[in-house]
Parts: C-alpha cells; sequence; structure tokens
C-alpha cells in the first residue's frame, strides 16, 4: 500500500528522500534542540492530512473500517478505564490496564497500517507520568497504600519509565503542545464516526497515506530502533535506498542490508511479518543469483517464523508463498547448476557475489530437506487445527498437490546432485502423503493436480489473495530473472501402487533407519488398504517391525497401531478372521484406542491429565482425513471376537479357562448383567445382540443385526464382505449348536444340519469333518446313511482336573528342561536326542489331549506347533538364525516370528497381551513425560 | 500341457548346463512345441557344436598341464589359470575332466572365494556326469560352507541357498537316499525358510517327498502349515491335494487333486523319471505317490467314519472294488486297520476304539515321570563330577 506512492512519484522526490534518509543517519547523535521547530511544522502537517483524511471520507470501505474501529474502540475503553482507576488511586487495575494497552497497541497500529502512535496512547502515557510523578510526590498517601497497591505503585514507576523513553519525543510534543494531542483525544471520544470515516480513507486513498507516512519519515527520524511498528518506516527507507537507478545498487548494499535484517531476528519488537517483506523485496534487487538465492532462503525461514507457537501453524497465505519461493529456489538451482546448496561448507564472506557468468561452483549454505519437512509439517498442523467439517479444510486439503510439486521437484532435484540421503528423507515426506489414499481418493487428487490451473486460482482469489498480487507488484522488477522451469504441476503415475513403488526402492536403498521403518510401515498400511493381506502380512514380519516398535518415536509408534488397525481390517475383509482378530485385539484390550491411533482425546476417569500432557497429545492428533472409521474398527474387531469366542465359550462349558478375547467377555458379562435389553443402539449393543443368537445357534437373526450397522456401508466391496460375513457366521452357528447340543443326540442326519444352517452338504460335511479330526466332536459318520453318529464320551470332574495336573505338570517338567539347559549352555548332553524327542512328542501329546478335553482350541496342527515351540532349543535356533540373516534373509526370522505370533494367537493372549500391554504402557508413558 | 510346469522357474536358478537336461526331458514329453526347446537350447548348442573354438582351447590347456606337470614350482598365475581352465573345460562340455581339475584347484588355490565356486563348478560336473554319490558329498560340503561363510548380505546367503536347493533336486531325486536327504535339508529351518521367501515353488518337491516318505509322516504337518501360509503365492495340485485333505477335509476335492498330480508328476523333469522294468516303462515316483496319497485319503476317511459303504470308498480310492476290496483286505489282515468288511450289505465297519479316560491320563503322566528322572539323573551326574573335579584338584 504505502510501496504504491512510488508509482505515482518523480525521481526527483525520491533523491530527495534519499538525501534526507542521509541527513538522518548522519544527525543521528545531534542534540534535539533542532527538533522544536520541526516538530511544530510536522505537527501542522498532521492537523491538515486529518482534515484531508475526514474530508475524502465519504467513500470508506465498510469491510476494512469495522476491525480498525473495533479495535480503537478497544483502546479507547482501556485508557477510560486507566482514568477510573486514576480517580480511585487504584494502582492495581491501572497497571493492569497498562499492559493491556501496551498489548493493544500494537494491534491497533498494525490495523491502522501506520506508522504513527495513536495520539490517544501518548495522549494516556503523559497523563499517566503526571499521575506517577504526583501519587510519589505525596508521600502521604503512598503510605497509606495497601501494600499491594504500593507494589504496583512501585512496578508501574519502574514500567513507565522504560516504556516511557520510546516514545520520548512524542511525549515531549504532547507536553509541548498539549492542546494538539487534545484535540484529536477529543475527537477519537466524541466523533466516532469521524474516525471511521478517517480510517477508512486511509486505506481507501494510498496516495494520501503516502503523504502521510512520508511526515512520519521526517516527523520521527532517530526512533528507528525501538518501536515494533519502527521497521515499517525502515522498510521505507529501505525501499527508498533501493529506489536508485538499479545501476546504482551494488552487492554490498543487498548483502548489508541483509545481513542487517537477518540480525534483527527474535529481537523484541521486530515485526515478523515486515521481515518477510523486507526480505522479499531484497530478492528483487538480488544482484546474483547467488544471491537471489541466499536470500530466498532467509525469507523462506522468515516466512516459518511467522508463526512462533508450537500449537498454531503457520497462516495459509504465507505458507503458499513459501511454496512459491521453495519452487523458485528450484528454478534457479535448476538454471545456474553450478550453485551448489549445502550445510556443511562454510561459505566465503563473498561467496554470493560471483555472478551467473561464474564457472566455478558456488556454495550456498541452506537446507532444502530441512525446509521441505518445515513445510510438509506446517501443512499437516493447519489440517489438525482446522475443523474438519468447514469448507477452508477441503480447500486446504485441495493444495497438497502444492506441496507434492515441491516435494517432488526437490527430490528430483536432490537425486541430480547425488545426495540421494536426503532424497529419500524427501521421498518419505511424499509416501507419508500417499500412503493412506486409496485408489479412488489417489484417482481423485491425480484429477485435482491436472485440473487447469485456472480453476484453482479462482477459488484462491475467492478467499482473497490480493495481498499477495500487491506484493508481487511492489518494488523495481527483479534484476535476476529467472524463469519458470521447474514443473508447477505434480505429475503422478497412474496408480497409488506403482508411485509408492518408485519411492520406496528409493528409500529402501538410501534412507537411514527411521525412514525406512517408516516407508516399511506405510508401505504396509498401503497393501493392507489394497486388499493384498498376505504382501501386507509377509512385509510386516520380514521387516521385524515388531520388535523394535516400542523404541520407535511416538509418531511411528502410532503409524504403527495404525498399520495394525488397517491389516485387521483387510484381513477381515479378506475372511481371516483368526488373523483380523490378532491384528485388533491388543488395540482394544486397553480401551484406550483413540489414544492410541491418534483420532482424538480420550478422557480417562482416573487419571487427570496436565494440560500440558494434553497439549502434547493434541499435536500428535492424526488431521481427519486420514483417520481410521473407528466403529467400523470397532465391528470388526468385536465381530471377529464373537466368531472366536461363541463356539469356544460353547465348548468349554466345563471349565472357565482362558477366553480368547477378554474384551468380548467382559463386554459380554456387562450386557448379560442387564435387566432389561433394548434394541440395539451402538455397535457394541448390536454385537452384543448378535452374540446371544448366535449363541443359540441362530444364525439368521445374528447376520441381520449384524448387517443392520450403518458401517458396512463404508466398505468398497460391501456385498462381498456380508457374504463373506454371513458364511463365518453359519460356519460357527453350526460349530456352536453341535458343541451346545451334541450330547443330546445320538446322531444327526447331514442333511438336517444342512437345512438348519442353510449350508453346502460339502462344507457342513467339511466342518464337521474337522471338528472331529481335532477331537473336538465325539462322533463319526455313518457313510451309507450320511449320519453323525455321536459317541457318549462322559468326562468325569475327577479325570477333567487330572488332565489338567497332567497338563500343568507338562509346563512344569519343560521349564525344568529349559533351566537346566540354560545351565549347561544349551547344550543337550545327558538328555539323548531321541529321549528328547519323545518328550517333546508326549508334551504334544499333553496339549492334544487337552485340546480334546477342553474343546476347541484352534486347528489341532496349531496345538502341534505349540508343542513345537516347547522346545527351546529349537526356539533358540531361531534366534540365533535371525540374528545372522539380518532383516532381508530372515523371513526365517518371519516366518518363526509369524508362527510365534500363530502360537500366542491361539494359547490365549497372555503373552501378546502382556507385549501388547508393554507397548501401549510405553507409548503412554512418554506421552506423559 | 503346461499348466503347472515349473521348468521356467526353477531355471532361472540353475546353471545353463544343468538346464540342459531339463530341456531334453521336456522335449521327450513334448509339452512345448518342439521350437521353442530348441530355441532355448540353442546358445549352449551353438557354442558346444563350435569346434573351432574348443580347439582353440585345446593348446592353452595342454600349456597348463604341462606347466603343472614339468615344474613345481607353480605360481600363483598358473594356479588360477587352472581354474579359468576348468571353467572353459565345462563351459564346453567336458565335465569329467572338470572336476579332476577343480580338485586340484581347491588344494593349491588361497583364494576362498574362488575355491567356493570352484565347488560349484565340482558340484555341476559331478551332476552332469550323474555321479550321484560324489555329488552329494560336494553337496554337504558346500552347505557347510554357506551355513558357516558370513556373506556380505542376508540376500546373498539366500540366493546362495536357494541355488543350492535347486541344484540338490537333481541329486535327492537319484541318489538311493535323496529321499531322506531332501526332507532333511529342506525341513531345516533355515532352507524352509529361504523357501518360504523365494522359492515357494520347490513346495511340490518337498510335497511329494513327504508324501513318499513313510517314516517321516511326522514332517507332513509341518509342511501343511508351511503350505498353508504360502497358498498365496504357491499352489499346483500337489499341494492342494494335502490341503483338501488335511485342512478342508474335503474328500472329493482331494481325490480330483490326485488325479491332476498325476499328470503334474509325469511332466515334471525331477519326478517324471523313467525306469524300465522289463518291458514296461514305470515312473517310480508316480506309483509311490499314489500308493501312499491312497492311503492317506483311506486314513483320514476312517478316522471319522464309522461306516463306509465299499463302492464310495473305492471311488474315492481310484481303484475298482474288487481290487479296494482286496486291498483293505490286506490292511485288515496285516491288522493296520482296526475294521470289519460286511460282505453282504458291502461296507467297512469301523471299529470305534472308544478310548479309555484312564489311559489317558497315565500316559500323559507316564512321560513326565520318565522326564523328571532323567533330568534328576543328569543334575546328580554333573554334580558328581564337579565334586570328583573338586576332589581330583
Amino acid at each position: 500500500m504505502q510501496s504504491s506512492r512510488f508509482w505515482g512519484q518523480g525521481d526527483s522526490e525520491s533523491e530527495e528522500e534519499e538525501e534526507e534518509v542521509e541527513s538522518e543517519q548522519g544527525s543521528d547523535s545531534e542534540d534535539d534542540g533542532g527538533r522544536g521547530a520541526g516538530g511544530r511544522g510536522t505537527q501542522n502537517r498532521y492537523l491538515k492530512t486529518q482534515e484531508d483524511d475526514s474530508d475524502e471520507s465519504d467513500s470508506g470501505h465498510r469491510v476494512i473500517r469495522s476491525l480498525r474501529d473495533k479495535r480503537n474502540d478497544e483502546m479507547r475503553s482501556i485508557v477510560d478505564q486507566m482514568r477510573n482507576a486514576m480517580k480511585i488511586n487504584d494502582w492495581v487495575s491501572l497497571q493492569e490496564s497498562f499492559e493491556k494497552l501496551n498489548k493493544h497497541l500494537e494491534k491497533v497500529v498494525r490495523v491502522n497500517e501506520s506508522t504513527e502512535i495513536p495520539k490517544m496512547y501518548t495522549k494516556a502515557l503523559v497523563l499517566l507520568e503526571d499521575f506517577l510523578a504526583e501519587a510519589l510526590a505525596n508521600k502521604e498517601a503512598k503510605k497509606k497504600m495497601s501494600s499491594s497497591n504500593a507494589k504496583a505503585l512501585n512496578a508501574m514507576k519502574q514500567k513507565l519509565k522504560k516504556n516511557n523513553k520510546q516514545y520520548e519525543d512524542q511525549i515531549q510534543k504532547c507536553r509541548e503542545h498539549p492542546e494538539s494531542f487534545e484535540d484529536e483525544a477529543a475527537d477519537d471520544i466524541d466523533d466516532d464516526t469521524d474516525d471511521d470515516e478517517d480510517s477508512g480513507a486511509e486505506i481507501e486513498d494510498p496516495l494520501e497515506v503516502g503523504s502521510d507516512s512520508e511526515a512520519d519519515d521526517k516527523e520521527d527520524p532517530d526512533n528507528d530502533n525501538t518501536g515494533p511498528w519502527t521497521t515499517v518506516n525502515k522498510k521505507d527507507k529501505m525501499d527508498k535506498q533501493f529506489l536508485k537507478d538499479p545501476s546504482e545498487i551494488t552487492w554490498d548494499i543487498v548483502d548489508k542490508k541483509l545481513k542487517e535484517i537477518v540480525a534483527s531476528r527474535g529481537k523484541k519488537g521486530t515485526g515478523r511479518i515486515e521481515r518477510v517483506e523486507q526480505l522479499t523485496f531484497l530478492t528483487r534487487v538480488a544482484k546474483t543469483p547467488a544471491q537471489k538465492l541466499e536470500i530466498l532462503f532467509h525469507v523462506i525461514s522468515a516466512q516459518f517464523d511467522v508463526n512462533p507457537s508450537l500449537l498454531g501453524h503457520m497462516p495459509v497465505k504465507v505458507w503458499k508463498k513459501c511454496v512459491n519461493n521453495m519452487l523458485l529456489v528450484l528454478d534457479i538451482l535448476q538454471q545456474y547448476p553450478n550453485i551448489v546448496v549445502d550445510t556443511s561448507v562454510e561459505p566465503d564472506e563473498k561467496e554470493t557475489q560471483k555472478g551467473a557468468d561464474y564457472n566455478g561452483t558456488i556454495h550456498v549454505t541452506g537446507d532444502l530437506v530441512a525446509f521441505l519437512e518445515r513445510l510438509d509439517t506446517e501443512f499437516f498442523k493447519t489440517l489438525q487445527c482446522t475443523d474438519p467439517y468447514t469448507k477452508d479444510y477441503v480447500q486446504r486439503l485441495r493444495e497438497e498437490p502444492q506441496f507434492l510439486v515441491v516435494a517432488q521437484n526437490v527430490q528430483d532435484y536432490l537425486e541430480r546432485v547425488g545426495n540421494l540421503k536426503a532424497a529419500a528423507k524427501v521421498a518419505l515426506r511424499r509416501v507419508e502423503l500417499v500412503y493412506y489414499k486409496p485408489q479412488e481418493v489417489y484417482d481423485a487428487m491425480r484429477k485435482l493436480a491436472e485440473q487447469p490451473e485456472d480453476s484453482v486460482e479462482e477459488g484462491d482469489a475467492e478467499t482473497g489473495d490480493e495481498p499477495q498480487a500487491m506484493d508481487d507488484n511492489r518494488g523495481p522488477p527483479p534484476f535476476v530473472v529467472i524463469p519458470e522451469i521447474v514443473p508447477r504441476k505434480p505429475t503422478f503415475p497412474d496408480s497409488g501402487r506403482t508411485l509408492m513403488d518408485g519411492l520406496m526402492s528409493l528409500i529402501y536403498k538410501y534412507g537411514d533407519e527411521r525412514t525406512k521403518a517408516r516407508a516399511m510401515l506405510c508401505d504396509i498400511y498401503h497393501h493392507a488398504i489394497s486388499d493384498e493381506f498376505s504382501v501386507a502380512r509377509d512385509l510386516l514380519l520380514m521387516s521385524h517391525l515388531q520388535d523394535g516398535v516400542q523404541l520407535m518415536d511416538i509418531s511411528s509408534q502410532i503409524l504403527f497401531n495404525r498399520v495394525m488397525a488397517q491389516l485387521g481390517l483387510c484381513a477381515f475383509r479378506a475372511g481371516l478372521i483368526n488373523e483380523a482378530h490378532g491384528c485388533l485385539t491388543e488395540l482394544y484390550s486397553t480401551g484406550r484406542v483413540k489414544e492410541l491411533l491418534a483420532q482424538g482425546v480420550q478422557q480417562s476417569r482416573y487419571h487427570e491429565k496436565t494440560p500440558e500432557q494434553e497439549r502434547l497429545e493434541r499435536r500428535r492428533q492424526m488431521p481427519y482425513h486420514m483417520h481410521i472409521n473407528l466403529e467400523l474398527l470397532e465391528a470388526t474387531h468385536l465381530i471377529c471376537a464373537m466368531l472366536i469366542e461363541v463356539p469356544n465359550m460353547a465348548a468349554s462349558t466345563y471349565d472357565k479357562r482362558r477366553p480368547m478375547s477378554k474384551t468380548f467377555r467382559r463386554l459380554l458379562e456387562v450386557s448379560e448383567r442387564q435387566t432389561f435389553v433394548g434394541p440395539p443402539e451402538n455397535v457394541r449393543d448390536h454385537v452384543m445382540a448378535a452374540t446371544r443368537a448366535l449363541n443359540k445357534g441362530d444364525h439368521q437373526k445374528a447376520f441381520s443385526v449384524v448387517s443392520s450397522l450403518e458401517i458396512w456401508k463404508l466398505l468398497r466391496n460391501r456385498e462381498h464382505v456380508l457374504e463373506m460375513l454371513k458364511l463365518k457366521i453359519k460356519e460357527e452357528a453350526l460349530r456352536t449348536y453341535l458343541f451346545s447340543y451334541s450330547s443330546c443326540y445320538e446322531s444327526l442326519s447331514l442333511n438336517q444340519l444342512t437345512t438348519m444352517f442353510d449350508l453346502s452338504e460339502q462344507h457342513a460335511h467339511s466342518i464337521v469333518s474337522k471338528m472331529m479330526m481335532h477331537e473336538e466332536l465325539h462322533a463319526s459318520w455313518d457313510q451309507p446313511t450320511k449320519c453323525i453318529v455321536f459317541h457318549s464320551v462322559d468326562q468325569t470332574r475327577l479325570q477333567g482336573l487330572l488332565f489338567h495336573m497332567a497338563d500343568k505338570l507338562s509346563v512344569l517338567v519343560e521349564s525344568n528342561e529349559r533351566a537346566y539347559e540354560a545351565k549347561t549352555g544349551g547344550t543337550l548332553e545327558g538328555l539323548p536326542p531321541r529321549r528328547r524327542g519323545e518328550g517333546q512328542d508326549s508334551s504334544n501329546l499333553g496339549r492334544w489331549q487337552e485340546n480334546f478335553v477342553q474343546g476347541r482350541q484352534g486347528g489341532g496342527n496349531r496345538s502341534g506347533y505349540a508343542g513345537r515351540g516347547g522346545g527351546s532349543g529349537q526356539g533358540g535356533g531361531y534366534q540365533r538364525d535371525r540374528g545372522n540373516q539380518g532383516s532381508r534373509g530372515g523371513y526365517s526370522g518371519g516366518g518363526s516370528r509369524f508362527q510365534d505370533g500363530r502360537g500366542r494367537n491361539q494359547s490365549g493372549s497372555s503373552a501378546r497381551g502382556g507385549d501388547g500391554g508393554a507397548r501401549m504402557v510405553s507409548l503412554n508413558r512418554t506421552g506423559r513425560v | 500341457m503346461a499348466d503347472h510346469d515349473l521348468t521356467a522357474r526353477l531355471a532361472a536358478h540353475l546353471d545353463r548346463h544343468l538346464v540342459f537336461p531339463l530341456l531334453e526331458f521336456l522335449q521327450e514329453r513334448e509339452i512345448y512345441p518342439e521350437e521353442e526347446i530348441l530355441a532355448a537350447k540353442l546358445p549352449l548348442h551353438a557354442f558346444l557344436r563350435d569346434p573351432q573354438r574348443v580347439q582353440l582351447l585345446r593348446p592353452d590347456k595342454q600349456y597348463n598341464l604341462h606347466m603343472l606337470q614339468d615344474r613345481f614350482q607353480i605360481g600363483p598365475d598358473q594356479i588360477e589359470a587352472l581354474y579359468d581352465d576348468a571353467k572353459f573345460q565345462f563351459e564346453c562340455g567336458y565335465y569329467s575332466d572338470v572336476t579332476a581339475y577343480l580338485h586340484h584347484y581347491r588344494v593349491l588355490s588361497t583364494n576362498s572365494e574362488r575355491s567356493v565356486r570352484a565347488l560349484w563348478g565340482m558340484l555341476a560336473s559331478e551332476i552332469l556326469t550323474r555321479n550321484w554319490v560324489a555329488a552329494l558329498e560336494e553337496l554337504n560340503r558346500l552347505k557347510e560352507i554357506i551355513d558357516s561363510m558370513n556373506f556380505s548380505s542376508p540376500l546373498n546367503q539366500l540366493q546362495n541357498r536357494i541355488w543350492l536347493m535347486h541344484w540338490s533336486l537333481f541329486i535327492f531325486f537319484n541318489h538311493e537316499n535323496g529321499r531322506n536327504g531332501i526332507i532333511d535339508m529342506f525341513f531345516h529351518d533355515r532352507y524352509l525358510n529361504a523357501i518360504q521367501t523365494n522359492a515357494q515353488h520347490l513346495l511340490r518337491y518337498l510335497a511329494i517327498s513327504v508324501v513318499v516318505n513313510k517314516r517321516r509322516r511326522n514332517m507332513l504337518k509341518e509342511l501343511i502349515k508351511v503350505i498353508q501360509q504360502e497358498r498365496h503365492s504357491y499352489k499346483d495340485p500337489v499341494t492342494d491335494f494335502l490341503e483338501c485333505l488335511y485342512v478342508n477335509y474335503d474328500f472329493d476335492g482331494a481325490q480330483q487333486k490326485l488325479m491332476e498330480c498325476e499328470q503334474v508328476i509325469l511332466n515334471d523333469p525331477f519326478l517324471g523319471k523313467r525306469i524300465e522294468v522289463g518291458n514296461s516303462n514305470t515312473v517310480p515316483i508316480r506309483d509311490e505317490f499314489f500308493e501312499n496319497a491312497r492311503l492317506f485319503i483311506f486314513e483320514t476317511y476312517c478316522r471319522i467314519h464309522r461306516c463306509i459303504d465299499m463302492s464310495i470308498l473305492a471311488e474315492k480310492l481310484n481303484m475298482k472294488y474288487d481290487e479296494a476290496e482286496f486291498w483293505i483286505m490286506n490292511l485288515v489282515k496285516s491288522s493296520k486297520l482296526d475294521a470289519n468288511i460286511d460282505s453282504v450289505s458291502g461296507t467297512l465297519i469301523h471299529d470305534i476304539n472308544s478310548f479309555c479316560r484312564h489311559e489317558q491320563i497315565i500316559d500323559s503322566l507316564k512321560n513326565l515321570n520318565t522326564r523328571s528322572y532323567m533330568l534328576a539323573q543328569n543334575i546328580v551326574d554333573m554334580s558328581q563330577a564337579a565334586r570328583q573335579e573338586d576332589k581330583g584338584d
């Protein structure tokens, strides 16, 4: 805005100004004596502009006015408060008001877009100073004050002294010419509309404002380094400095200015946005491409500085500009391949002076990857903070391709340069934006990215991108013109899988450990959502990520949990109930699934969180579009648990042995305790209702209850999944029925079963045969009549207990043997191998019988490997082998690991649960630090 | 015809010389069009049948031999030359000489990497000269080296193991003790993992050898587990058969798969080896496989049935009624089967040995006793030994 006046003004004036600036710099240390006269002049001029403003104010914009108006009003009310406080001599509230006033001042100045301190403020300062002096002078009154009041008074004294130093001359002016300030103040107070119009005009008429600020420049030449708004002045000056004929600007001037601005970083009173603007301006006047690059780096980091807090996010507009800057950087780097960006080499003082025609390499300090990662983080944060149900959120999501294009270009650049490690990091960022997208979403993104730029731009224009446009126009045309070389549009391969594969291979080759682990997890996730369970499972097992997940950082642990959840869903869709249950049970064992997936904060009844913890947790949250549907997840988990647990419960009516899914059992108990069972409302109720039906073998009702859940429509291949579910329910209903009621039958025809459970003859035969084989069902087929003939196998309680004892004893002996082996260094001396083999067999047998007695505990062959796991010598072998083979060849480890997993799955969840517990705790613990 | 042919997958892991016999087998079986096989054979043939190049080699080799024999001061260069020479011999197809050369080379050489390569060379030549006993020795030596050597990358080791397994197929299906050998080797954890990782097709050979080998029945469970795990990456009628029978208990399916197995076995270069007994041409592995598979089906079937119609049983077993009756009679007679044939109604009635609970409990506990006893004995022995040592000191 202020810049626009430079367009309209002739050279002569700018030169004049230049002189002035120089003289100002020269006379910085001069005494204030000469200012009296000058001050008068400015004051008059000021008054005049004031009048001018109000004259032309009729066509003011309402929109802008309101905000300004509000700020000014607020300030005025604060001043009023102060006056009141003075009247009652209340220093405590006075101090408060003063602080509020100071805070407000900055806002007002920004809104007013003038460099001038509001008169109101100066006036208040004067008032306060006088009152303070008076209070201090009145010793008796001071003694009478309450202690808090006196303390406040003292604090006020210090503060005011410090504060007023900044505005010394203003105050002085005010004292000398109280009437002008009085005027204005009065004006402010009783004529609000006037003020409004005034501000409106100021916004509207740049020329006027121009002269206004020009006056300011002359007026307060030596408060350069004080107030926050003075930087604006500085910029003006800078503009002037650079408004010279382009040829006159040298590299040195730019460099000096750059250093000055850079040095101002973090200093109190440096406006962050202003810094960005200044630096952006500098990029235009940079003399060499290298210098331009250097300044651009500073611009980008200044842009990142705009938002100081960890919680908030960078403003979207700044983010967009930042993206553009990154692209510009890449343009430069592409056009001048001799410019090298790195952090290792300390560049020469004059390194960037080397021009475009310089042949050798030019080093510029900077870290593209860090910038890119920051960009990504900021993007992520915006999404975290935005309400997902608003248009903003969608708008923001649409900007994802913009980031992807930068990332793609940076990666290309890094690959070209040969910095493959960094390229792998960038690739990971890209992966993390793509991995959770199923093919449909991916296609949508691709289409969006391929859309002509205009339509997207239009959207931008609607939201108001004028300041940016103005930014581009301000200042002289850039010295170093960089054409757009790097593509501004991302190119996506047809399927998300191809993209992932390409990025993956890069990461696996060159990435560091964490990058690889995360990328692997993303890859598994992506496989899981594309319904490739076996591939995903193999990847997970081969990578041994499960072993080390507790040691990873929290965000990776969350990713891991997400992967497990998605893997569970994938297994469920594929009809692998046991696997799905194995994946999900851990997540649900603690009841903190939201926290584990970082999809919302769960309030714990017993544990109050400190705000600090809450903030940390909030920072970890996943943006909404990456969420895994919790209802679907819960339904999947509970249905899997139901399908496993219901026959299991029916089989083990004799003894209360370890349940397969404790969570499910608990829920079931709770629902059974209810005196009145209403119609199902949530997911849990539905599954419980289905469980009750299934318990009686009523598969139709069970299925109809389950399928009435709303969430199934979220599934891609809904029909198929429901069909699978129906079949599974029928199967388990058949098994449950046989478990529960086999004792009531002497024989049962296959025909009857097939009609009861609506299964094909072959299928029913296969299920029943399996049960017979695993000795879960004591019966055999009578082939000519196609009947099941049941054998009456009665077991007394004593026998049952004896089996228990036998089993426990065998465990004891096993552990004894293991201890012995450990003692003798794992050698098997003394125990001849043959004997050991027998021993193992017998333990196997023991298990087998346990199975037989207690009904189903997973397949018989599985109990086979539970027994095998008992041989600790073998186990040790695995361990060693795994160590040898490292990550890839160690499918070995993977295989055995999987068996372990399976073994644990089916032998109840103590080991696994413990494992999981540890993981949860660790996540939690680190979370609470 | 070529549905379940593994040659292409196998060939990727074999030396091209070793592929040659496979191709010849295929040619004989006429699975593929003649031209394709010839085209695959061509590069090798072209080389072997180029007399000039073979001629070229001659002087060189003789020169080397000369060097070796005449002068006892043999420098490292000559030793390396020996290796190169052997390699060349191999390429030319004079396999029998190669073994001798490489043997000398291994004795003389200090270069460990090359000496391992020489070992591979020896193995290949032994295989190609059909000297199975020697080949098995080489195989074991190589296996030891691969297991003990620390490779630069695990992937490398894995690859070596997979090669070794492929090459070993030649030996195991020809050597007399090969059927035990293949089970021992392939079921070794590391090799089993290698199979699961990158060579799932080897499961066919493993499955067949387990089925055929009566004494190693206990491996069946593990095999089925592996087959189930790898179901998504490899399946053929042989593995399907086992899965139908032991996972789904789908006897009709198993029956059907068994029929398919015949073609697979006949078309497989390793399995479909013919032996001429008298006039007839038999494939021993096929016969054994069928015999055992039938037994498997029968066993499983009997286990869950009390009463079976003989005619259906015969159908399931892929036999004629009389044949089946005779077969079952033999089983009953040799007291392998606890059943009687009801000839009038044409059924087989299986006695359910209603197991006694007490017996089971006693069984499981008896074993514990012996184990604990052994353990205690060991500990006592150990402490006594320690005491004696103390005294000795």
